[in-house]
């Protein structure tokens, strides 16, 4: 067994998001590798899984997507945020965070709430 | 919102699937790609490096699967191509389609035409405010089984002041009278109402007032109808404060109702303020009242039933065996074509069934020719549900296009049936029969209903046995195969139904002909009428009345043509009610508080010989009976028999009070035949006739009969003319012949026997259809079979005889359930159409051998082909 964590749906979306905040307009091989890196290879992203939640993302209108040409002169479908992208990341990242903070302090042991 | 937006767009997305794969395509190559790229960079060999990149990506494939489900909805996807597979399937077999399609389109066309005219009649709301809380109160009389009776003024007053149940209580009274407006007078229909009674029912006048005071003495004051504003006004607000003469006192125009205005259902003309009338006796009021909320319709019935037995203690006279009936208004309107309309619903809701068990065996029959494709469908990997979807979506296409085809059927007819019938019946809303929402509801809901009703069953009697047995079963020639249980169920189930409406449809047929066959007692060739309304006040006068009878008898037999002419009160056949009470001189009242009961009525000389009545004993009404002259009376053989048994009535005396003071008396002087006075199908009454030159009864209705040489209806014209130069304050109503007159009054039985016929037909052929497909099915499976059989040396009567006795014993099995159905069913329409006899053998035996006859035809066709099999080619099929 891998001791590789399987990436989920909600989060892979908000990777999605933040990776393009961070890095602009990006098509889907380059969000990928991105995911990958920054989770230091501790996440096995099935690459074929991105497509769907990229097209989730757009028929909800976070993101748009159009034809250009990648660095190395490929064709690629390059995806942006939209502006509804960036509130719904800002808003997303924030409940990740409570939510990560609630689990946090269930998960330390030894502090009891004052 | 956003996931709104995102089914939108995968509905969207559900479509063009081409261009979005080549898309999803084109973006997954270019993945690949800048993958391969980066291998290659990273020192793999171009091979090695696309098989790495498509392992990272799971597979191109089963990534553009995944991005499909994603990019349209998963069920609409496989919807869209069911009914894609659907059509094409429907397409490769026109005929099955086609005549599934116009059987089932048939039975929901008779069903969405009847339920929009039930809609229109039954179920829009009357133009009155708030109606489902409005409620008519009808007097009831147990002696004489009066159900719809009037209630009088005072034990109004009583119900109106001691009820619990009601917000609010009014009464009315039809009255038709003459109605001048500058120099022109005309019958006009109106109503009485009381004052309150435009404020119960809730519509007040679209211009200028209601009556004010409640309980005033009859005021000078009218209300018009919008359609007689519109005639006689021109429409013009001016109107208001205007005089109208009715029975020729001037009345103030001081309201005009709105359009589509109608109480219960009549086309009056105006509205009268309705003045004390204090004679319990006289019961001609019709009460409406608005129950309080809360309120049911059985707490009234009971509060009402108390109020009129107190009534009973105190004024036995008046009140013994009265109560009171309430009757929802909706349903006291269309009370007359109430039961008609719901009859004719259920019968074609049966036409409806044998449509679809119709279109279910012919399901039922190419599912098995089947069994092989589906068969096949199954071993390659489609679930049994996704078959059912599979067969159930060609079941919605057939009851779709059926549906859409019987409701353009249903929008020509309904319509065209609503008009040809609307003059005999005046019911509200008949006028505005149409195709609205809830027609297509309906036509939606019965056409879903159905599709699911027909098509689930063979659909899954199509997979009731696992695939490889199928492959295999299919894969060999059926030998010697009946037709399945379940079809053989079905067909039984349509004859029966058939079999039960035509038993219907005949009874009604021949209640229909018995009532035409009828003699009516009398003879209406050459005859016409004019019903004619005399303004009261002048023609109070006895002296007035003979004037004018004599002045327009005189000027009507001066007209070329007119051979003789006469007054009458009462014509035959039309339906009117009016008895009064008598006293016989030397014969004790059969009870103390009334005397004897008969129709009365009033002929001029030579009425009964003009009519063809021919007079049994003494004479008839003749010229010598005028006033001053004895009072005479010419009485039926009905009245003979019932008032004087066994003795000869000439001579004897009666007694007829007029009103409290004075009565009258009169000497029988002849004995005429009887004739149906009420309808047809009612035997004659006990009736007593009277001289229009001698009669003190006041009505003001009265009819001019006039016998012609030629074609009656060519006097129209000069006969209204001579009744309008013999006095031209006296309106004609209404002119017709009298053949008119006899057949206007059998047009409902006609009616319903004509569209119960015609359904009880439609449902024959749908059921004979139904055996000949099944018939047909069976001969095919078996051809091998009779191939052997032929070969084996029988004779082609032989084979014949098989297959014909096949349908016959499927039709026998039919009948048989079909009688039993059928003399319960009879039962209920003994109340739609008087004179009707349930259990008529002779209709049984005829239906029956017509669907016998329909049997043998539908088997005797695939029989024929049947018995021309040839052996050879019958087994070199195998």
């Amino acid at each position: 067994m891998s001791d590789k964590a399987d990436v989920w749906q909600g989060t892979l979306a908000l990777m999605v998001l933040k990776t393009l905040e961070t890095l602009g307009p990006l098509h889907g091989y380059g969000i990928a590798r991105r995911i990958e890196q920054t989770s230091a290879h501790h996440l096995a992203l099935n690459y074929g899984t991105l497509y769907p939640a990229l097209l989730k993302l757009e028929q909800e209108g976070y993101i748009a997507s159009e034809w250009g040409v990648s660095e190395n002169n490929r064709k690629a479908k390059f995806y942006r945020l939209t502006r509804a992208g960036r509130k719904q990341l800002e808003k997303e990242a924030r409940e990740w965070e409570r939510t990560t903070a609630i689990l946090a302090r269930f998960l330390t042991p030894g502090e009891e709430a004052p | 919102m956003r996931s709104l937006r995102a089914v939108l767009l995968r509905l969207a997305g559900s479509f063009g699937a081409a261009r979005h794969d080549r898309e999803i395509a084109a973006e997954l190559e270019s993945h690949l790609q800048l993958h391969i790229d980066d291998h290659v960079r990273a020192g793999m060999t171009p091979d090695e490096a696309r098989r790495t990149a498509i392992l990272a990506l799971g597979g191109v494939v089963q990534t553009t699967e995944r991005y499909r489900d994603r990019r349209g909805l998963p069920f609409f996807d496989a919807l869209r191509q069911d009914l894609v597979y659907a059509v094409r399937v429907l397409r490769r077999n026109p005929g099955f389609t086609a005549t599934a399609v116009i059987t089932f389109a048939l039975g929901i066309g008779a069903n969405s035409a009847i339920f929009s005219i039930v809609n229109a009649i039954l179920l829009r709301p009357l133009p009155l405010a708030d109606p489902s809380q409005l409620v008519m109160i009808f007097a009831t009389e147990a002696r004489r089984s009066l159900q719809f009776d009037g209630v009088s003024y005072p034990a109004f007053i009583d119900w109106q002041e001691q009820n619990r149940s009601f917000e609010s209580m009014a009464a009315f009274a039809n009255q038709s009278l003459p109605l001048g407006t500058g120099d022109e007078v005309v019958a006009a229909r109106g109503k009485v109402v009381t004052a309150n009674l435009f404020d119960v029912v809730g519509v007040q006048p679209a211009i200028g007032r209601a009556f004010r005071e409640w309980r005033l003495q009859s005021a000078d004051v009218v209300v018009l109808s919008d359609g007689f504003w519109k005639r006689h006004f021109g429409g013009s607000p001016a109107a208001i404060g205007q005089t109208v003469r009715i029975d020729e006192r001037p009345h103030t125009i001081v309201g005009v109702m709105p359009s589509r205005f109608t109480l219960d259902g009549d086309s009056e003309d105006f509205f009268q303020p309705l003045g004390v009338d204090a004679n319990r006796n006289r019961g001609f009021l019709r009460t409406v009242g608005r129950l309080r909320r809360g309120v049911t319709l059985e707490q009234a019935r009971d509060d009402l039933s108390t109020i009129t037995r107190r009534l009973e203690r105190l004024y036995p006279d008046s009140h013994a065996g009265v109560g009171a009936n309430l009757v929802p208004m909706a349903d006291a309107v269309a009370r007359r074509v109430r039961m008609g309309l719901l009859t004719i619903m259920s019968v074609v809701g049966v036409v409806l069934l044998i449509a679809c068990a119709n279109v279910a065996s012919l399901m039922l029959a190419r599912g098995a020719t089947r069994q092989q494709e589906l068969a096949l469908r199954a071993a390659l990997g489609a679930g049994r549900f996704r078959l059912v979807r599979q067969l159930l979506t060609e079941s919605a296409v057939i009851a779709a296009a059926g549906g859409i085809l019987g409701l353009l059927v249903a929008h020509w007819t309904a319509s065209a049936l609503a008009a040809a019938v609307a003059d005999q019946f005046r019911v509200p809303g008949i006028e505005s029969v149409r195709t609205d929402g809830m027609v297509l509801l309906f036509t939606l809901c019965v056409s879903a209903a159905a599709g699911l009703g027909f098509g689930i069953a063979p659909a899954f009697a199509c997979l009731s046995t696992d695939p490889s047995e199928r492959l295999r079963e299919a894969s060999r020639s059926a030998t010697g195969r009946r037709a399945p249980r379940a079809r053989r169920g079905l067909v039984i189930a349509e004859t029966a139904l058939a079999l039960a409406l035509l038993v219907g449809g005949g009874t009604l047929l021949r209640t229909f002909l018995k009532l035409r066959a009828t003699p009516p007692g009398f003879n209406s060739a050459s005859l016409i009428k004019a019903d004619l309304s005399l303004p009261l006040p002048s023609f109070l006068q006895l002296d007035t009345r003979v004037g004018f009878y004599r002045a327009a008898l005189q000027r009507a037999r001066a007209l070329p043509g007119v051979r003789a002419a006469a007054f009458v009160s009462i014509l035959p056949l039309n339906n009117r009610n009016n008895t009064e009470s008598f006293h016989i001189v030397g014969k004790p009242d059969p009870s103390p508080t009334r005397g004897f009961n008969a129709v009365f009525n009033i002929a001029s000389a030579g009425y009964f010989k003009m009519m063809g009545i021919p007079i049994r004993t003494g004479r008839e009404v003749e010229e010598r009976d005028a006033a001053g002259a004895p009072d005479v009376a010419v009485i039926n053989e009905a009245a003979a028999r019932a008032f004087w048994p066994g003795e000869s009535p000439l001579g004897r005396q009666i007694v007829l009070p007029i009103n409290d003071e004075a009565s009258q008396t009169l000497t029988v002087v002849g004995v005429v035949g009887d004739v149906r006075q009420a309808s047809l199908g009612i035997l004659p009454r006990p009736e007593i006739v009277v001289s229009p030159m001698q009669s003190r009864l006041r009505g003001n209705s009265i009819t001019i009969v006039a016998q012609t040489a030629g074609a009656p209806q060519a006097l129209t014209g000069s006969l209204r003319a001579a009744v309008h130069s013999a006095n031209p304050l006296v309106p004609i109503s209404r002119i017709a012949t009298v053949d008119d007159v006899v057949s206007n009054s059998i047009v409902e039985p006609r009616l319903y026997a004509t569209l119960l016929g015609a359904f009880a037909l439609l449902a024959l052929v749908l059921a004979s259809v139904g055996l000949y497909g099944l018939i047909a099915y069976s001969v095919s499976q078996r051809r091998h079979e009779f191939g052997v059989r032929v070969a084996l040396g029988a004779a082609q009567s032989t084979i014949m005889r098989l297959v014909v006795g096949e349908g016959l014993y499927l039709a026998a099995a039919g009948v048989g359930i079909g009688l039993v159905v059928a003399v319960a069913a009879t039962r209920l329409l003994v109340g739609l159409v008087v004179g009707v006899e349930p259990k008529d053998p002779v209709t049984f035996a005829a239906v029956t051998f017509v669907l016998v006859a329909a049997a043998m035809l539908a088997s005797y066709i695939p029989a024929r082909r049947a018995a021309r099999i040839d052996p050879i080619v019958a087994l070199r099929d195998e």
